[in-house]
């Protein structure tokens, strides 16, 4: 028995994190309503909400963020390593002061917010403004995740693909991205789930408007300040935890069995 | 086909200034590691770009600095193999062969001749992982020469094999060489390896080349110190020469019949090609000839080495003896020896400042 007593801390970490879930579905399941929360159309149109903007922010990530991270990864220039860094910052700011700096940009007084609006255009508190509080966010994910699995392939497979004749372009798509597919799809998966909680910066760059800048996360804190209170707000949170890991899994399983790495 | 390089540049804080050509011959770039073998490679490939010079790859200015000529990796028709070979991982032997020219019915064609030349026939379907090293770098090959290719580049391609593997892979370059007709420039800083496969030798050393032969005349006729010292030789004494004669630490010796140096030289002698004679108390000494004690012998294995002291003129020698006639000899019992240095095999070389 004492050979084994070592498993006792892991075990007990484990259970620090499942154990608050149970919690919660225990909690849910007493005290709240999850079938009412799940007939209710506004759980359906929060998670609509959620799910479109988390996938939106994870779409522009991918489709800007591969190619700066693969930029500062093969640039041999310092600078790059500086600006690698500087786009890990929101990785460490509090949400809602990324928030705070998206309003100085795109809000209505904003360096941009301001000629946009003169030109009729308006971003915060927009379905719009909720994708790019949570690009701000959760993109960093990705980029750094993506860079990281740039920066560490071997550059000889590249050079060697050159000599043989291999274009820029067919050397990137047959041989770099599939040796970089890994760090692409968890740097993905982190993304959007990291998009799917965003909660502080949506807050107040995007407020919380019910059908339009009001995701899960949102709608959960609305229900805790409701009338409703913990017992409301259990029941949502039940809702996003089970879709969430649904998702999860299916991201799992497609990244594995899509991935031209196998 | 031809491949013509006269390059110089700067990497980091290296700096080298390499010229060379070659034609269809394996010519082996020897130096020790940091030496400029790679870098040189590279920018025949168009992986680096040196800051002046010209390359000439099958009479195709493929660089050269002056008229703003540089074609990129995939025009230059250079075969590149490096150490470990740098298949891809993820795709199967064929399609790490065939990348790129899948549908070149020239490609096919060429890859069916390979397999059989490289004796990888079976493997079509097997992963890098799935290959021993030898495997490996065959495969390489096959990558490098399936394409319309000039110039074959090969860095140290055997020296991550065990010895076994890399014999057999040797024999193969050999042949392989035989049957493609193309320049083979061939990185190692292995001396066996080099004096097995070339036909040339480029002695590289801080980023020059310090000579540039065939492999018998590096190997006898070093033109420098450095050369010697690199190729492995192991006597080398400061003397003064005169034409045909050499004083070396008081000694005077006859040199090979074609020195004409005078003045300040080094001289210099391979430990095997110094020989061992019994001492007869009351012959004269022939040329060339002086008396001398063992005062070390070490052992290693199939040969000696032993460390004989002058007893008056001459200098302190480091002899080679193979493990049969030093038994036969009976060198271990006797401490005084005539040691001969052959006039033939003695090496001059202009002392350089």
């Amino acid at each position: 028995m004492l050979r084994h007593a070592w498993v006792v801390l892991p075990a007990a970490f484990a259970l620090f994190f499942i154990v608050p879930l149970v919690g919660l579905l225990v909690r849910a399941a007493s005290d709240g309503d999850v079938g009412a929360q799940l007939r209710a159309g506004s759980t359906w149109t929060a998670l609509r909400l959620s799910v479109m903007t988390a996938t939106f922010a994870l779409a522009l990530a991918i489709v800007l963020g591969t190619p700066l991270a693969y930029a500062l990864a093969s640039s041999r220039a310092s600078w790059a390593r500086l600006a690698a860094t500087l786009l890990d910052l929101p990785l460490v700011l509090p949400p809602v002061v990324s928030g705070i700096a998206l309003l100085t940009v795109f809000g209505r007084r904003g360096y941009l917010g301001e000629p946009l609006a003169e030109a009729g255009i308006s971003l915060s508190f927009t379905t719009a403004a909720v994708v790019i509080a949570q690009l701000f966010v959760a993109g960093p994910y990705y980029l750094r995740s993506a860079y990281a699995g740039f920066a560490g392939t071997d550059p000889r497979f590249q050079g060697v693909a050159y000599t043989l004749g291999l274009s820029r372009w067919t050397t990137f798509r047959r041989v770099t991205l599939p040796l970089v597919w890994p760090s692409l799809a968890g740097g993905a998966v982190l993304c959007w789930a990291r998009a799917l909680g965003e909660l502080g910066a949506t807050l107040l760059f995007a407020g919380s408007l019910p059908g339009k800048t009001q995701t899960m996360p949102l709608a959960i804190v609305t229900a805790f300040e409701s009338s409703a209170g913990l017992a409301g707000a259990v029941s949502i949170a039940v809702i996003l935890v089970g879709f969430a890991l649904l998702l999860l899994l299916l991201l799992h399983r497609y990244t594995n069995a899509v991935g031209p790495y196998r | 086909m031809t491949v013509e390089i006269e390059i110089a540049g700067a990497v980091g804080g290296f700096t080298y200034d390499v010229t060379l050509s070659a034609g269809d011959e394996l010519l082996v770039l020897y130096g020790h590691s940091g030496a400029g073998k790679t870098v040189t490679l590279r920018a025949v490939a168009g992986l680096e770009r040196p800051q002046r010079g010209r390359i000439a790859i099958a009479d195709t200015v493929v660089f050269d600095a002056a008229r703003g000529i540089a074609l990129p990796p995939q025009a230059r028709r250079a075969g590149y193999v490096v150490q470990d070979a740098a298949l891809f991982p993820h795709l199967d032997v064929r399609h790490n062969v065939l990348i790129g020219v899948e549908r070149s019915a020239e490609a096919q064609r060429r890859w069916a001749d390979l397999r059989a030349l490289l004796r990888i026939e079976d493997l079509d379907d097997r992963r890098p992982h799935q290959l021993s090293g030898g495997q490996q770098q065959r495969v390489a090959l096959a990558r490098a020469l399936v394409r319309p290719t000039h110039v074959l580049l090969l860095d140290e391609p055997f020296s991550a094999l065990d010895e076994a593997l890399r014999e057999g892979l040797r024999s193969e370059l050999v042949r392989l060489h035989r049957e493609l007709a193309l320049p083979i420039l061939f990185v190692t800083h292995d001396l066996r390896e080099a004096h097995l496969l070339a036909d040339r030798i480029a002695v590289i050393d801080g980023g020059r080349i310090l000579q540039l032969d065939t492999r018998d005349r590096v190997f006898r006729r070093p033109l420098s110190r450095r050369v010697a010292e690199l190729t492995g030789v192991r006597n080398l004494w400061p003397g003064t020469a005169d034409g045909r004669d050499v004083v070396v630490a008081g000694l005077p010796l006859r040199l090979p019949d074609d020195s004409r140096l005078n003045g300040p030289v080094d001289v210099g002698i391979r430990s095997e090609r110094c020989n061992l004679r019994r001492l007869h108390p009351d012959g004269d000494l022939p040329e060339n000839c002086f008396v001398a004690g063992v005062v070390e012998d070490l052992a290693f294995g199939n040969t000696h080495t032993l460390v004989l002291e002058p007893e008056a003129a001459g200098p302190r020698v480091l002899v080679e003896v193979a493990a049969r006639p030093y038994e036969v000899l009976r060198v271990a019992d006797v401490h005084r020896w005539v040691v001969e240095l052959p006039a033939d095999d003695l090496q001059i070389m202009r002392r350089l400042p």
